[in-house]
């Protein structure tokens, strides 16, 4: 399964090591831990910049530039909203609905805010990245495009999923220099055939092995309430079933995407990206970790991130074009850390795909 | 003068202002009258910046990533000479933080520090934070609370109480001498309501709002004729309000929800379930906890109003009979499984 990069690729590298990381990781916690939570925003600037500094290309790497305060007052801010929110919500359900209503619309503009703020905090070879998508844009990306989806019963998801590529990478800029995503429509709609395909044999298989029966099964569980046993045993099932059939299905399509993703992307100045990571890795290494780190009580999760690092800048190449010498700084709106804080809470992932 | 007693030479790289443009450099430091100077110089000593160290902005030393030093004209100097800044520019801001973070045997001291600080956090670090969080809450916006859940049910799910006013006379007489039992303090502090309400479907129940307000259904009226049954109930829920239930899940679920947001921080895909779930099943056993505290606290209430408190005990077992054997496990759920709840509260009712 694994093809390689090309032979002009310039892997990236991690040079990161998991010891190094678990000092910094278990003292950012005791901090964090000790301020009741205030310390955090430190606590992040500092694994960010770590994962940054440590990873390569060409012998550059990348910085983090945040500070600790930005990131504190757009938590407080984030909270505070957070909490008056919560309020209005209870005690003028009314008042509250509108806001809620009102919040949709500010979603769009908020990942906005909070991709701009990631991309000028960041740097590759002394120059920032800068994020230029529209709130315009993103109400279409997250707003429209998700609502055209459920009406066409998810068959247009590999469409939805381009776009969404397509506004990240497209708007970014390395310096002056802007990235240009040209994936088709074709690799999105492969990568989600075959992760059916892999939960439909999954499910042939595991019904022709155990003779497994719907209908017995739907008997038994109507009469679940008075058999906890066959509640147990559902449960157990929609487990196996994640584990064996849909799980490994999302890193089937994730990594034919990704692969697709960086091999179609392009940067000003005649670079090119490539990416070589395999789906059964991926899982493996997902899952490798989550049981590793369940069982030492979190302990050895600083290991298991160093890990996939290392995995994925590995698979992940610059094939560069002419120079990296000419990258030149812009000015830019600088976005806002309450952006960053409301992505950091609702857990979106607005990082730049290394 | 320009003595030049420590002459300082590093080896590393240096990148223009807001450019990519990165070259091999090395950095001399000398002393002159006005403090430590500081000069780039790129390949055949072309002077690429200089400056006195003070104006040099330093980052803060980060694991064995390299040591990047910021002129004020913006150009920067990057060296993997570790030892060699730290002679040059001696502790910095930073050194500290670094210095605990090495893997050192020292770091177990961190970790077990870690794991009690956890512990602490949870056991008690959640109960102050709820307390000074309820401390900081105005009573007129619980109030409101109440409010608007009654005007969001009223709408949703209940008509307006069939009950003949006799039947309401009598069980507010239960209601008044049971508050009359209260503390006298606890009696000012909330604003108790007795509410009735039609709500077909819900079956026979009362619940209690954190502000005081406390809704009857009718059906418990109509099926419990007995002062005792409706005396146990209301104590229970009288027992909600006083130990603020309401508004102690309401802050421990938001505080738990943002340290775990920004505390676990990038955990990676499926750990990121892992933590929600278990977050979820501990705040099961939360709520299970107070439920049987709200037990005790009515039986106690009940008893000291002169009610007999295994009417508590009746209204459970007549429950369990109507609609027995429909209950999920224990551990899936919000309220203590009924046969546990009813060997507690026989249990405390001993002790009374």
């Amino acid at each position: 399964m694994s093809i390689g990069l090309p032979s002009d690729a310039k892997p990236f590298k991690f040079k990161g090591n998991a010891r190094e990381w678990f000092g910094i990781w278990i003292v950012n916690l005791l901090l964090s831990i000790l301020t009741i939570g205030i310390y955090s925003a430190w606590a992040k600037v500092r694994a960010k910049k770590y994962f940054c500094n440590n990873t390569y290309v060409e012998g550059r790497n990348f910085d983090y530039h945040a500070t600790g305060k930005q990131i504190l007052i757009g938590r407080l801010i984030i909270i505070a909203f957070f909490v008056v929110f919560q309020v209005i919500l209870t005690t003028a359900p009314v008042l509250g609905l509108i806001l809620a209503v009102g919040l949709i619309f500010a979603y769009p503009w908020l990942i906005v805010r909070s991709m701009q703020f990631n991309a000028r905090m960041t740097s590759f070879s002394n120059v920032r990245f800068g994020f230029v998508g529209t709130t315009g844009q993103a109400v279409l990306v997250f707003l429209i495009y998700p609502i055209l989806m459920a009406l066409t019963l998810y068959t247009t998801f590999p469409i939805w999923d381009r776009a969404v590529k397509r506004f990240s990478i497209d708007n970014h800029k390395l310096g002056q220099a802007r990235f240009k995503f040209d994936a088709g429509l074709g690799a999105f709609y492969k990568a989600l055939l075959a992760a059916l395909t892999w939960i439909l044999a999954v499910g042939v298989i595991g019904v022709l092995v155990t003779g497994f029966s719907f209908s017995a099964f739907y008997i038994a569980l109507d009469n679940a309430e008075s058999d906890p046993g066959v509640a147990i045993a559902a449960v157990g099932l929609i487990y196996l079933m994640f584990f064996a059939a849909i799980l490994p299905a999302a890193f089937i399509y994730q990594a034919l995407v990704r692969n697709e993703v960086y091999n179609t992307t392009t940067l000003e100045g005649g670079h090119r990206f490539a990416s070589c990571v395999s789906a059964p890795r991926l899982l493996w290494l997902a899952i490798s970790n989550m049981v590793v780190v369940v069982f030492t009580l979190f302990l050895m999760l600083p290991w298991a991130q160093v890990r996939m690092a290392r995995y994925l800048t590995s698979h992940t190449g610059l094939i560069p074009g002419d120079t990296l010498d000419e990258f030149v700084n812009q000015q830019q709106a600088e976005g806002s850390a309450a952006g960053d804080a409301y992505t950091d809470l609702e857990g979106i992932d607005v990082g730049l795909p290394v | 003068m320009g003595s030049t007693l420590h002459r300082t030479e590093l080896q590393g790289y240096a990148y223009a202002t807001r450019s990519s443009h990165r070259q091999s450099a090395r950095l001399l430091a000398r002393h002159d009258d006005a403090g430590l100077r500081i000069e780039i110089q790129g390949d055949g000593k072309a002077v690429i910046g200089g400056a006195y160290l003070s104006q040099v902005t330093i980052d803060p030393p980060l694991g064995r990533s390299p040591r990047k030093l910021t002129l004020p004209d913006g150009t920067v100097f990057e060296t993997d000479d570790h030892e060699g800044i730290k002679q040059l520019t001696g502790r910095t801001h930073g050194t500290v933080l670094h210095d605990i973070e090495a893997f050192r045997p020292r770091l177990f001291g961190v970790i077990a520090l870690c794991l009690a600080a956890t512990w602490v956090l949870w056991r008690y670090g959640l109960d102050i934070m709820v307390a000074v969080a309820i401390a900081f809450t105005p009573a007129i916006l619980v109030e409101q609370i109440d409010n608007g859940t009654l005007k969001t049910m009223d709408f949703a799910m209940a008509k307006p109480s069939e009950l003949s006013d006799g039947d309401k006379a009598e069980v507010t007489q239960i209601y008044r001498k049971l508050l009359a039992s209260l503390p006298e303090a606890e009696r000012e502090k909330h604003s108790f309501d007795l509410q009735f309400r039609n709500m077909p479907g819900v079956g026979p129940n009362a619940f209690a709002l954190p502000g005081g307000t406390m809704v009857m259904t009718d059906a418990l009226a109509e099926t419990f004729s007995d002062p005792d049954v409706i005396a146990g109930v209301l104590g229970h829920e009288i027992g909600h309000v006083v130990e603020e239930h309401g508004l102690k899940r309401l802050y421990r679920s938001l505080s738990l929800y943002v340290l775990i947001a920004f505390l676990a921080g990038d955990t990676g895909p499926i750990l990121e379930d892992v933590i929600l779930e278990g977050n979820l099943l501990l705040s099961l056993s939360f709520s299970r906890a107070q439920e049987t505290s709200a037990d005790r606290f009515g039986l106690a209430l009940a008893k000291e109003a002169g009610f007999n408190p295994s009417g508590l005990l009746l209204f459970f077992e007549t429950l369990q009979n109507a609609y027995g054997g429909r209950e999920p496990t224990q551990w899936m759920s919000t309220h203590p499984s009924s046969s546990e709840r009813l060997r507690a509260i026989e249990a405390f009712i001993d002790t009374l």
